[in-house]
């Protein structure tokens, strides 16, 4: 029989585990609603409108038609692959969450327990991260395969061979990002940033920024978002993997994205911009709780996906294929030489 | 409870290796393939080797095994399906199967192996890296002159002939 | 202009993303700045111009009388032949003549708004209004009869028009209506 403190500390998991699974199940709710609103004020339109003030319940009644709407599955398609594909497209980008530290310590008001911000603080951390993160390829692939149709699979081989082509190059400015910090643990990573803004890891000059570009670029492949979202070009392949899909399943390859751009976004501030810690090192951005700098870093940078993807057109597939082998991975080689000269 | 997992991960990934040579559809092999390696990458885990877990999953699941998947879904699937494989007698492949059979359980029975590292060593990111540049230097430097061969080799085929 | 110095320009201006920072520039100035969609039907709605081509209205004199005289005219410039005009004979002083129309209709599914018939009228009795809210649930709306014609339309020929006007929206038995509020006129750039 388990002694108390046993039982609480359990009991503290199963909550932060299930605090965050309902925060990423729910987020797809705002972020929709955002990127439409973005999107429209970046085209000098209103975006959602009619439902609810401004149009904040317009995703709440998205998601009441995707769970309404008819589960189709293509005749010829091979079911078990098919059914099973937007699990695998979904479970890998919430398994991330499990390294991922959103602050250090926080004590509850007049219980006096301290309880930490992360659910595992794992010395792996980063190497976890870009190894989980990556699995989620499998669902593109194998959706695409398994839907039996011609545009579904040419974006599942298109999303593999975009995957193998960035994965390096992210890996190699994770590996940058190790070398300046000294530690495959997130949570180290961010002590090492602390102080002012100059001691950011981007602005390390002169191999912060080159890898913070390097990674963001690399990203933006890995995650399919525009300019590298060739897997679900809807020019060319209609809806590319995702084609054959409707109904909640098509939401859970939608739930994967949304939740992997908040990755993306929460490893960049991670590893590039002090995490928690606030700009200046000056007691009156102290009085703010660290989770609030973390949080309106990685709202930033949400947007600052969003708006990119109202900006940027299309890359072609033999220009996403250069970006990566012949631009970035050669950059990052050198940049590894450079900051391992800077660093001794 | 540790031996309760690592029965669990064995069976599972015992089970998902035979579905890898008899599922008939290429595509179910590979999938059941990346099962059996994400078992093995737990089972690194149950030996306090997380880095060597992480490694596991991010190169063969993460890339050898998309490749993979990348040459399948190139192949033309009614063909393949038909073939039967390996194209020898059966004799044989149940004689080369026992061999390495035996093989494996004269290693299992012969060196001394437990659940838990030998005690004193910490398989961290550090002591690992402390030994490929120190005691294991010249393996090492072989296995990446090795590689570099591949990877010019490699270069030298797919470029066009002129 | 030698080749080196431009093609090092040309990749620092790749390197430093110069180009991308002016898209995003642009696209963060519109995404700040306001928007020019229309809240139509909720809030806003358009008062066209006097020139605007919308539904057909019949005009009197200053008298109350019909200036139409069921020439015919309009009926034979009209492409789509989509007025019908039945003249009658009426010397009571309701027309400006003693021969008015009996009949004058228009179906709307067909007309195309060209105005041929507001240039052929001699009398400049039928007009094409400001009316565009056209949208009904069966056929037989689409066609308007005189009685409908002759009544003055929404918006009175005073204002001028090409500006934007708060309006209410209501939701009535008869079908949904968009009120203009005519005191509040903005102008706005589209």
């Amino acid at each position: 029989m388990p002694d108390l403190a046993t039982l609480l500390e359990i009991l503290i998991i199963v909550v932060k585990v299930s605090v965050i699974s309902g925060i990423l199940f729910s987020l797809p709710l705002p972020l929709t609603w955002i990127e439409r609103k973005v999107a429209g004020h970046i085209q000098v339109r209103l975006g959602p409108w009619r439902v609810g003030p401004h149009g904040v319940l317009q995703p709440f009644a998205d998601m009441v038609k995707l769970l309404i709407k008819e589960d189709i599955v293509p005749e010829r398609a091979d079911k078990f692959l098919f059914k099973l594909a937007p699990l695998l497209s979904m479970i890998p980008a919430f398994l991330v969450f499990v390294a991922i530290p959103f602050g250090e310590k926080f004590a509850i008001p007049f219980v006096g327990k301290e309880i930490t911000l992360y659910l595992s603080d794992m010395n792996v951390g980063i190497l976890y991260i870009l190894a989980i993160g990556g699995l989620g390829i499998y669902g593109m692939i194998l959706g695409g395969w398994a839907s039996n149709s011609k545009y579904s699979l040419l974006g599942g081989l298109r999303s593999s061979a975009q995957m193998i082509s960035y994965e390096v190059s992210m890996s190699f400015a994770a590996i940058g990002v190790v070398m300046l910090t000294n530690s495959l643990n997130l949570l180290e990573m961010v002590r090492s940033q602390s102080g002012s803004f100059l001691d950011w890891n981007i602005f390390y000059l002169p191999v912060g920024p080159v890898w913070f570009v390097i990674f963001i670029i690399a990203a933006l492949a890995e995650i399919n978002r525009i300019p590298f979202d060739l897997p679900e070009d809807e020019g060319t392949l209609a809806a590319g993997f995702h084609t054959e899909y409707s109904g909640m399943r098509f939401s859970f390859f939608m739930l994967a994205e949304y939740v992997a751009m908040v990755t993306v976004s929460v490893l960049t501030v991670i590893m590039f911009f002090g995490g928690w810690n606030p700009p200046l090192d000056i007691s009156i951005f102290h009085l703010v709780p660290p989770i609030f700098w973390f949080l309106g870093k990685v709202i930033l940078f949400i947007y600052f996906f969003m708006w990119l993807r109202f900006t940027l057109p299309r890359y072609r597939y033999d220009q996403l294929m250069t970006i990566g082998w012949k631009v970035l991975i050669p950059l990052s080689l050198v940049n590894i030489l450079v900051t391992g000269l800077m660093i001794i | 409870m540790e031996k309760l997992f690592f029965l669990m991960f064995a069976a599972v990934a015992i089970a998902s290796g035979l579905a890898v040579v008899t599922a008939r559809n290429p595509v179910h092999s590979a999938l059941a393939l990346i099962v059996c390696l994400i078992q093995v990458a737990a089972l690194f885990v149950l030996l306090r080797s997380p880095f060597l877990a992480a490694v596991q999953i991010f190169i063969y699941v993460g890339a050898v095994m998309v490749l993979f998947l990348f040459v399948v879904l190139i192949l033309d699937m009614r063909k393949a399906v038909l073939q039967a494989f390996p194209p020898v007698k059966k004799r044989f492949v149940v004689g080369v199967i026992l061999v390495l059979m035996a093989q494996i359980l004269a290693f299992v029975f012969v060196t001394p192996m437990g659940l838990s590292p030998a005690g004193g060593w910490e398989p961290t990111v550090e002591s690992i890296g402390r030994m490929l540049f120190t005691k294991y230097l010249f393996p090492f430097e072989v296995v990446s002159v090795i590689l570099l061969a591949a990877l010019v080799a490699a270069i030298v085929i797919a470029k066009e002939r002129r | 202009m030698s080749k080196g110095p431009s093609r090092i320009a040309e990749f620092i201006k790749k390197a430093l993303f110069l180009d991308f920072v002016k898209g995003l520039s642009i696209t963060l100035k519109y995404n700040v700045s306001r928007s020019i969609t229309l809240k139509y039907p909720d809030e806003e709605k358009w008062v066209p111009d006097r020139r605007f081509r919308g539904q057909h209205t019949l005009n009197k004199d200053e008298n109350g009388r019909e200036l139409c005289v069921a020439c015919e005219l309009c009926v034979k410039v009209c492409p789509t032949k989509c007025i019908t005009v039945i003249p009658m004979e009426d010397d009571t002083g309701r027309g400006i003549a003693d021969r008015v129309a009996k009949v004058w209709k228009v179906e709307l599914a067909r007309c195309m708004f060209c105005g041929y018939c507001e240039d052929a009228c001699p009398t400049r009795a039928v007009r094409l209004g400001r009316d565009y809210e056209l949208a009904c649930l069966d056929l037989s709306c689409t066609t308007r009869e005189k009685d409908e014609l002759l009544k003055p339309q929404s918006i009175p020929d005073t204002i001028q028009g090409g500006f934007v006007v708060r309006s209410s929206f209501e939701r009535t038995p008869e079908g949904i209506r968009v009120v203009p509020d005519l005191r509040m006129q903005k102008k706005r750039n589209i």
